[in-house]
């Protein structure tokens, strides 16, 4: 049981679990992901609007949250406890669009300052005279308007929330996230409504984190009201929910018709003397307090493992699109090499500049073919790679987030290839005049000193053709010596293969980068198991 | 729906037929055999339409409404033609609620067309068994205050012979109710069958299942709503909007007006207009088709009467079972959309196929191939015309190097002759190109029958290189070349004849003079290379032809070849995709148009109007 002494070691604890809650990313769009991000969102909102301020502060005032369905008179109710028109309410749905938080005069200071609720900012607005209070400004977004009344017992702040079933997204879950910060929950609900289901998904929830849970079933007809009493305890009774405080208002006047008034005191007294109970005996207090609280941190035992969970679904889906884009890049590599060693470099144009050689084709033209040859067997292979990774992040929801994918035909690969192509050429064309230059000759060879453009277009053709181009290295043998030659056949092996994988690098990098960017990491779920565990221990 | 009429444009310049846009289906080459095609599944598709034998209905029974067999019935053929060419394509999800559509209009035919079957539909406790009984003017429903009253539908029906609708709709007869007298005081609503509907909201979800599928099969819904409800999220989110398009069958009525004052009511009624506008329904204002929204009190019965004139003169019109299945066909459409429409016009244009041509080309290097075959002819040539000597010398050198150099002779027989890199490339964007533009199961069918050609296309361009770009076959001569080569025989022999004369004279045979054999063999000397240098240059345009010549044939043998096996599939693929696309343009019809302007339009006065009512507020 967690007691509202000033616990240094569990708030650390909390605020720690907090940081990391706020660490989490979810940039992956996957399934469960739209749950997960609100379960974050929902755990960020209890810890800050509600756990961590609580635990600081003991003595802060009870925050009861009015919340129920649309049109179930929550602002009817929360105007009949304070006795004035703090809250606007009316026929037209929804009609509460900025929440409202009445407190006593005393208790300002406690919500003034962004003590809870700290992303609303507050709004005041003109003192009201009792008939006519000022018309709402400007709606504003995430804003919260702080009323004062001295009716309102000390120690005690009621807070009128936007319907939670409203059609409005954002008043939906402003009126969960308020929901959440809450000591005390007040759930209304009507004659005609106490069957409908979002409700009881409200009812559900606060069993589930064993909040202190009051019931009012509101606008029920006089003639009717035993009846329907009885039904919704039954109901309540059958959801394990019976030991629940229960307050009934019968439907007035005041309350049918666009807001004329009040109800009148008598509907409404036992809600206010058993709040007020709640505020002012300190043993009332504190259990009410108690229960919450520790409904709350007993529920994160389930809702982190969750988040956790979440987090690990992330880091396991970044995982396989990464491995996707990994594998068939790995499997172009593999038969890129394949490809390399059958000679299929040398076919089409390079083969018949071959054949050509050198009778009908020069050493240039023989070059420019292997070179455009192999630009584009990396070319295709980039393209059947990507292709591949289309294919796979396509059955991937995750893949989303990562853009458009290129088609094959992506004229800029085929830039980008064909200018580290060209830079192979020139690094082999510089190593063969290399050679050239550095080829003793044999005083007794027939021929003259070969050319450095030939040697290079030779050797093209040894690496690429392969077996075809035996030739060719029989030729390089006799115009360098064999030595020279084998020296520099494992020269340009290499110098080949560098470059290959160097193409096929760049652009696997450059289909993993929007991935990487997201920095989706295994750290996160650790770290929040381990905050958990830590808060556990405290508990 | 703009797709479709800038295709019906295209149509209309293919074939220079000014008549094509007034009439738009009919008499297209696709559409006429579109209907053919479905008369006949029709006719033979027996699983589909269970009981389809007894076809065509319009004969056994009377026809729904006036214009049944008009314009829904080609867009149900069309559905139904769509599903059929479509099944193998487009997973099954979107089509099956397509075929659903089919079973239910082929069900809702078969059965009467006297009778509207509506729909009393709304949340617990908003008064749809008061409403229910108020127009059926005695008690059927029971009524109450414990939540959820009603838990499973009820029929009244004002007319005999509707036991079929209802079995359909799996009302038990312990739940089929009549009106006093048999319902035959009402004449007005004779052919009515009312169905009151547990709620949609309740924590009971068997409810919300049982509502769910009999809103499926009923031909008009009557919400009902309440000063407290109307606003819920669970009513617009889940029915409201998904239900959109079935505005002209639907009635909403604020219920229980009694429990708000006039100017309330008349307040919410229009907060209550303006949350249907934002639900996207169209509402039935200013003669306009749309849902109807009225304000009654079932308890006190105001309003009641006029609702009941209303449904009288709704169901008097019988068109309710053609506009259910109308906006049915309208959904399902709009489902299917993204299977059957992208942004973009599909199909390969003049450039993509160059591109093609141009891909294969270099890919059995028919630049190359040309280049050889022209360097090969010219050096022919001019060893045809070459000096004897010198044809002699080089014969020698050949003889001495033997040929290490030149890898004709020495070569093994090849495999692979064509880049297969570069097909397999050219064959991925001759994909790509296709089906940019297109839905994914198409651009996916595309890619399929793309690559699927492209499987044998390198062997069969690897025969196309050795039977037609072999450089090294005979070339043809030209028609010059014996002139030359007897000029070069006749030098020749001008060195022979000056040789012999001038051995002649030294021998003492012949005369002696020296200058005649001398110049005589001179001339012959200097006229040899003369000749070659002569035929050399004379034969550069009639090689560069003879090379251009073979890396056309190439060329085109090779494009050839790529159009039989990749473009010709590809093209038939895309082919198939337009006529599908015609058959989901007469499916989604001319009506989804005029209908959403009309929506908007009305949505814009009605917004006008709210604000007003917010000002007055």
């Amino acid at each position: 049981m967690v007691t509202l002494d000033e616990r240094p070691q569990l708030i650390d604890a909390l605020s720690a679990l907090r940081d990391r809650v706020a660490a989490v990313r979810l940039p992956l769009p996957l399934p469960d992901t739209p749950r997960a991000r609100q379960t974050r969102a929902e755990l960020l909102a209890q810890l800050d609007d509600y756990l961590v301020p609580r635990l600081k502060d003991p003595d802060a005032p009870l925050l009861a949250v009015v919340g129920g369905s649309t049109g179930a008179g929550k602002s009817t109710l929360v105007n009949s406890l304070v006795g004035r028109r703090v809250s606007e309410s009316g026929v037209l749905r929804p009609t509460t669009r900025t929440p409202v938080l009445v407190c006593h005069p005393e208790d300002h200071h406690w919500f003034a300052g962004m003590r809870v609720l700290p992303q609303l900012t507050r709004v005041w607005l003109p003192q009201a005279d009792e008939d006519h209070p000022a018309d709402e400004a400007t709606p504003e977004e995430n804003a919260l308007r702080v009323e004062t009344a001295a009716s309102v017992p000390r120690g005690l702040a009621l807070l009128d929330a936007p319907d939670i079933d409203s059609l409005v997204v954002e008043n939906r879950l402003l009126a969960a996230e308020l929901i959440c910060a809450a000591d005390i929950w007040v759930m209304v609900t009507t004659a005609s409504r106490y069957a409908d289901a979002v409700p009881w998904h409200l009812l559900r929830t606060a069993k589930e984190y064993d909040a202190t849970l009051v019931t009012v079933l509101d606008r029920v007809p006089h003639q009717v009201i035993g009846e329907v009493s009885r039904q919704f305890e039954a109901l309540l009774d059958k959801a394990g929910l019976g030991d629940v405080p229960r307050f009934t208002v019968p439907e007035l006047p005041e309350s049918a018709d666009g807001g004329s008034g009040l109800l009148p005191d008598s509907a409404v007294a036992a809600l206010r003397g058993w709040l007020a109970h709640r505020a002012e005996d300190p043993a009332a207090r504190q259990q009410a307090a108690d229960r919450t609280a520790t409904g709350v941190i007993d529920s994160l035992d389930a809702r982190l493992p969750e988040l956790a969970a979440a987090v690990a679904a992330q880091y396991a889906a970044a995982g396989r699109l990464g491995g996707a884009v990994e594998t068939a890049y790995g499997e172009q590599g593999k038969r890129v090499r394949e490809q390399l060693g059958r000679g299929a470099v040398l076919a089409g144009d390079a083969r018949t500049r071959w054949r050509g050689y050198p009778r009908d084709s020069t050493a240039d033209e023989l070059l420019d073919a292997l070179t455009e040859s192999l630009a584009a067997l990396l070319h295709c292979a980039v393209s059947a790679a990507e292709e591949r990774v289309r294919d796979a992040w396509r059955r991937e929801p995750a893949a989303d987030a990562l853009g458009p994918l290129r088609t094959g035909g992506d004229r800029d690969t085929g830039e980008r290839i064909g200018v580290e192509v060209r830079r192979w050429r020139r690094v082999l064309e510089e190593l063969a005049e290399e050679e050239v230059r550095g080829v003793e000759r044999p005083s007794t060879s027939r021929t003259a000193a070969p050319e450095a453009d030939t040697v290079a277009a030779l050797l093209a053709a040894a690496l690429l053709g392969g077996r075809r181009t035996r030739a060719a290295g029989e030729r390089l043998a006799e115009l360098l010596g064999a030595q020279a030659a084998l020296r520099l056949r494992d020269k340009g092996g290499e110098l080949v293969l560098s470059y290959v994988d160097r193409v096929l690098h760049a652009e696997r990098d450059r289909r993993l980068a929007p991935l990487e960017a997201l920095d989706v990491t295994p750290e996160p779920q650790a770290e929040l198991i381990a905050a958990l565990s830590v808060l556990q221990k405290e508990k | 729906m703009a797709d479709g009429r800038d295709h019906d444009r295209d149509r209309a310049l293919d074939h220079q037929n000014p008549d094509r846009d007034r009439e738009r289906w009919d008499d297209g080459l696709i559409a006429r055999r579109a209907s053919e095609r479905a008369a006949a599944t029709v006719a033979v598709g027996g699983d589909v339409r269970p009981g389809g034998g007894d076809l065509p209905e319009e004969d056994t029974l009377p026809p729904l409404g006036g214009s049944y067999g008009g314009p829904l019935r080609t867009r149900l053929d069309a559905l139904h033609e769509l599903v059929g060419l479509s099944r193998t394509r487009v997973e099954s999800e979107a089509l099956a609620e397509a075929g659903r559509v089919l079973d239910e209009a082929a069900a809702r035919q078969r059965l009467s067309s006297r009778h509207t079957v509506i729909a009393i539909a709304g949340a617990t406790g908003s008064g749809k068994s008061t409403l229910f009984n108020a127009l059926a003017g005695v008690p059927v429903s029971e009524t109450g205050l414990r939540r959820p009253t009603t838990s499973a539908p009820i029929a009244l029906s004002w007319s005999e012979g509707a036991a079929g609708l209802l079995d359909r709709l799996a009302v038990p007869s312990r739940l089929r109710r009549r009106p006093l007298a048999g319902g035959a005081a009402d004449t007005e609503l004779q052919g009515l069958v009312l169905i009151d509907l547990p709620d949609h909201d309740s924590a009971v979800t068997a409810h919300r299942d049982q509502v769910d599928r009999v809103l499926g099969l009923v031909d008009a819904v009557i919400w009902v709503v309440d000063p407290e409800k109307y606003a819920d999220a669970a009513l617009h989110e889940r029915y409201l909007r998904p239900l959109a398009g079935h505005a002209e069958v639907t009635f909403v009525v604020l219920n229980q007006i009694d429990r708000l004052g006039t100017e309330a009511a008349d307040l919410v009624l229009d907060d209550l207009r303006r949350l249907l506008d934002e639900d996207g329904m169209a509402l039935g204002e200013h003669g306009e088709p749309g849902a109807t929204v009225l304000s009654v009190s079932a308890l006190t019965g105001e309003g009641v009467s006029e609702l009941r004139e209303m449904v009288a003169g709704f169901v008097q019109e019988r068109t309710a079972p053609e506009r259910r299945l109308a906006a049915d066909v309208d959904a399902a459409a709009a489902r299917l959309r993204p299977a059957y429409l992208a942004d973009g016009r599909p199909g390969l244009d003049e450039r993509a196929r160059d591109a093609f041509t141009d891909r294969l080309a270099a890919a059995v290097g028919a630049q190359a191939a040309g280049e050889a075959a022209e360097r090969v002819w010219r050096r022919g040539a001019i060893r045809a015309c070459g000096t004897p000597w010198l044809r002699l010398y080089r014969w020698y050198e050949r003889l001495r190097a033997h040929g290490s150099t030149d890898p004709r002779l020495t070569s093994p027989v090849e495999e692979e002759l064509t880049a297969r890199q570069r097909v397999e490339q050219a064959v991925r964007a001759v994909a790509d190109e296709a089906s940019r533009g297109l839905p994914a199961p198409w651009a996916q069918a595309v890619r399929e029958a793309a690559t699927r050609g492209a499987e044998g296309l390198p062997e069969a361009l690897d025969e196309l290189t050795v039977t037609i770009g072999d450089p090294a076959a005979r070339p043809p001569r030209p028609a010059w070349w014996p002139a030359a080569v007897l000029a070069q025989v006749v030098m020749t022999f001008l060195q022979i004849f000056g040789a012999v004369w001038l051995v002649g004279q030294i021998v003492g045979v012949v005369e002696p003079g020296l200058l005649p054999p001398v110049l005589v063999m001179l001339g012959g000397i200097v006229g040899g290379p003369l000749v070659e240098w002569a035929c050399e240059g004379a034969v550069k345009g009639p090689a560069r032809r003879y090379g251009q010549e073979a890396e056309r044939r190439l060329r085109e043998a090779a494009a050839a070849c790529g159009r039989a096996r990749v473009l010709d599939p590809v093209a038939a693929e895309l082919m198939r995709y337009r006529e599908v696309r015609e058959q989901y343009a007469t499916v989604a019809g001319a009506r989804a148009s005029a209908r959403i302007v009309g929506g908007l339009r009305s949505g814009t006065s009605r917004l006008g109007a709210t604000r007003a009512g917010v000002r007055g507020r």
